[in-house]
């Protein structure tokens, strides 16, 4: 790594800039515009975050919010947890454990730096770490490896049996920096009640392992608290997914990186609920207008991303869907099956979980349930044409949302996904969705630059004839 | 028919080799079925209990991935395209089913490719194809998970094959695949010497036929070829002892390539061959439990994850047992798990003042036998 780099702590530097986004974005109109003279390499995503005022502010607050936790965890006495997004934070938060997604980590100085995380990504190879690995971990990893954040206390995934990329970093991280190791377990079956029971138990371990750790029990009270808030929050969810059903679709593209960024970061927090509430505001509005959330308002295009989005510098991918009329109907990120969520209407989408609060026992085995659900877990862990895996998912989620479209887009780091995605789409074409295959890597424009990830994709919609 | 120490080594690399060798062929002669499987952690035993022989899927001797390349994605590991290029190429048509174990993700997609590989080649539609799901962790739940996974391979390999595996059955298929490991424990032994007694590349040929092969049949060739080895001279010149570890290897072009630069390869630390196979199978514990704690629990993959200071300990074990004084850690291009741990690993091994390499490769016969050679040239010097 050079040396320069080494002068400052990652996750300093993430908490001034986002400290820095956070003020201008609060900023009067005219300061506002001002600021932005100073932010070249970002103006295009302080100006998408802007357009949507108050949820627009109030997801940079969370952010914000999430990264101060890190920096200043150990002054408050708390724990640091490395973990993944696919992890639902809920059980660390109710034990007062600092959660450190690395995905969400990786993303914000993707998007928000020029030089994005090429430097912490390359000291991940320096000290031994796969070269051909996820990219999705390796921005913030690198960091974390080279000793430039807050410590770490322990590391806790649950993508075993879900994604080998994923836990093999998490399991690396734990061996390299000698810190204890939690693993969740997934079968490749989903439903069944050998697998609830695999499961149930497995989360039980991790209690114990939390609470060894922190030298502190669950309690129930604050974990009620939690998985209260975490039931409000579903619920606004599942109205936004409802309406995002509508055509025009009124949900600007952002706001599912709105969505799920948020989830990832501070599911059962207030201020995720505050977020919801604003970003629920806006989207309404639109529907009851009949107006696209597209800004020109007009809905040339719906796309449904079967897995995740592209987190290009100064967030173009939002821009350029926005700029040519496509509305995004969500990915694998931004659907979490709570049993009320309004697509498990459809036949094709098993139960979803159901929030218990009678007892502890209850409460973990909901917190059991939500996390076999989480993004990857539930529709990845087993092959991807079986009953409620990817394909099932994807092509029910693209009835619902009426998408014109599917399209992928991942990293060449995903073993998973690239081992079926050509079986995957040709099974998509078949049901009548054209559907693209990205072959850029969503966290690392040295793959291959968005210029020319937004040609292909242009190319796409227009051969297609979709836009 | 008496064979010379020559001639047996060459049934053996036939064996090893041969993807559709005389033993298999001999085999379905007398109409008995071949089912194929993916990974160390599928129980051989459980399917010669049933009168089914086990092989382990291999792609070697494949020359492209022209067919397995519409199915799978450019980011993958070449062994499992490898498998179902040979698939495609008609060159694995003795196979009766095949059993899927999702020991990695590029192996796990191997179910998917092939199923859909089938819709346009119907040859590779086997009668039989079977899933199988084995946990990345050891806990009291994980062991009953993997028991209840071979649990159901028996009953499905019962309802197709119409056979009945039972306890007994499988107890002596444990003892008869036990005498092979003790027969392989010898071969290995003779690697112990220095110089060693047998070359690296076949002592490897060896294991490799272990799993390519009935197992008594195997045993009468092993068996036959130790005493011949017992009686001759060998030409081995001393070098420096290397050990190979890494992702994995199933043939011997990179022993070769070594062996060829001087040094004298005295182990292998991959999934074929006897870091995954030689230990024994308890015979005292129910049958069940005993293929449980050696396919489980004992697993040296990385696969099986928060286990790498177990895997470290083995792997110094290993290297005190052979007296190895540098290893060659290869993996094939991504395969992050071995990739990762190779890294780990060489990191302590290092610092242990025990000279390593890491090298990145291509799934089958080398083709890029200059590279390696050359950085392999260096390592020597470096330990020489």
């Amino acid at each position: 790594m050079r040396p320069e780099i080494q002068e400052y702590n990652f996750d300093w530097m993430l908490h001034k800039s986002m400290h820095i986004a956070f003020d201008s974005l609060k900023g009067s109109k005219k300061e506002y515009k001002y600021m932005l003279n100073y932010m070249p390499y970002f103006k295009g995503l302080m100006d998408l975050l802007g357009k949507y005022d108050e949820p627009g502010i109030l997801f940079v607050e969370l952010v914000k919010d999430a990264v101060d936790e890190i920096v200043f965890a150990h002054d408050q006495g708390k724990k640091i947890c490395m973990t993944t997004f696919c992890l639902s934070p809920i059980v660390l938060l109710a034990m007062d454990v600092v959660p450190v997604v690395m995905e969400p980590l990786t993303v914000l100085p993707t998007i928000l730096w020029k030089r994005g995380t090429y430097d912490f990504m390359n000291y991940c190879f320096e000290v031994g770490l796969s070269e051909t690995s996820c990219s999705s971990q390796r921005g913030a990893l690198g960091a974390y490896l080279a000793g430039l954040c807050e410590p770490i206390d322990f590391v806790v995934f649950d993508s075993g049996g879900v994604c080998d990329t994923n836990a093999n970093v998490f399991a690396f991280s734990s061996s390299y920096l000698n810190k204890p190791l939690f693993q969740l377990d997934y079968p490749a079956s989903f439903l069944d009640q050998k697998t609830k029971e695999y499961q149930r138990q497995d989360f039980r371990e991790l209690v114990s392992f939390l609470e060894t750790q922190t030298g502190k029990k669950l309690e129930l009270d604050q974990l009620r608290k939690g998985l209260e808030e975490t039931h409000r929050q579903d619920l606004i969810i599942s109205q936004i997914d409802e309406l995002q059903m509508l055509k025009p679709n009124p949900l600007p593209p952002i706001f599912n990186l709105f969505m799920y960024a948020g989830r990832f970061l501070a599911t059962s927090k207030p201020g995720y609920t505050k977020l919801l509430e604003s970003m629920l505001n806006t989207v309404q509005k639109n529907a009851d207008q009949g107006k696209s959330g597209l800004q020109s308002g007009k809905e040339k295009c719906r796309a449904l991303f079967c897995y995740i989005d592209h987190y290009s510098s100064d967030a173009r991918m939002w821009n350029f869907l926005d700029d040519h009329g496509i509305s995004h109907l969500g990915s694998i990120l931004s659907r979490f099956f709570p049993d009320h969520a309004p697509y498990l209407l459809d036949d094709d989408i098993n139960s979803g979980y159901h929030i218990q609060l009678d007892s502890l026992d209850d409460m973990i085995d909901s917190l059991a349930e939500i996390n076999a659900r989480s993004p990857m877990v539930k529709s990845i862990r087993g092959p991807y044409d079986t009953p409620y895996m990817w394909l099932e998912d994807a092509l029910a989620f693209a009835r619902l949302y009426q998408a014109d479209c599917i399209v992928y887009s991942g990293t060449p780091g995903c073993r998973n996904t690239w081992g079926m995605v050509k079986p995957f789409a040709r099974d998509t074409e078949k049901h009548g969705f054209p559907t693209h295959i990205m072959y850029s890597d969503a966290f690392d424009e040295r793959v291959e630059s968005f210029e020319t990830t937004s040609l292909r994709l242009a190319e796409f919609f227009r051969v297609r004839q979709l836009i | 028919m008496i064979m010379k120490g020559f001639d047996m080594m060459s049934f053996i690399k036939q064996a090893a080799f041969d993807l559709h060798n005389d033993s298999i062929k001999q085999w379905k002669e007398n109409n008995q079925p071949v089912v194929g499987y993916t990974c160390s952690q599928v129980p051989v035993e459980l399917f010669y209990a049933g009168g089914i022989l086990p092989v382990r899927l291999r792609g070697v001797g494949i020359q492209g991935f022209d067919i397995a390349d519409a199915y799978y994605g450019p980011f993958i590991c070449s062994f499992p395209k490898a498998i179902l290029q040979s698939m495609a190429e008609k060159k694995l048509t003795h196979l009766d089913g095949a059993v899927i174990a999702d020991g990695c993700d590029s192996m796990r997609r191997l179910d998917e490719c092939w199923r859909r590989a089938s819709d346009d080649y119907s040859h590779m539609n086997l009668p039989f194809f079977h899933y199988m799901n084995i946990p990345r962790k050891v806990s009291n739940h994980a062991k009953e998970w993997y028991i209840y996974e071979i649990q159901k391979l028996q009953s499905t390999l019962n309802t197709h094959f119409d056979t009945n595996i039972t306890q007994e059955s499988i107890q002596k298929a444990i003892q008869t695949y036990n005498n092979s490991r003790k027969l392989i424990e010898k071969i290995e032994s003779l690697r112990k010497s220095n110089p060693p007694e047998i070359s690296g590349s076949d002592a490897f040929c060896v294991s490799l036929a272990a799993e390519s092969m009935p197992p008594e049949a195997f045993q009468k060739q092993t068996a036959d070829l130790l005493e011949n080895l017992s009686t001759q001279s060998t030409d081995i010149p001393d070098g420096p002892r290397i050990l190979i570890s890494g992702s994995a290897y199933d043939d011997i072009h990179l022993i070769q390539t070594i062996e060829s630069a001087g040094a004298n390869v005295v182990g292998e630390n991959v999934c074929f061959g006897p870091s995954h196979r030689m230990h024994s199978v308890s015979e005292n514990l129910p049958p069940f439990e005993a293929l449980m704690a050696q396919y489980l629990l004992a697993c040296p993959c990385p696969r099986m994850f928060g286990r790498f200071d177990h895997r470290l300990a083995l792997l110094k074990e290993k290297i005190q047992d052979v007296q190895a004084k540098g290893i060659v850690f290869q993996n094939i291009r991504f395969c992050d798990l071995h990739a990762s741990e190779n890294g780990l690993l060489e990191r302590e091994l290092e610092k242990e003042g025990i000279p390593c390499i890491r090298l990145e490769r291509e799934y089958g016969s080398q083709t890029d036998t200059g590279r390696l050679r050359m950085r392999i040239d260096a390592f020597l010097e470096r330990i020489s």
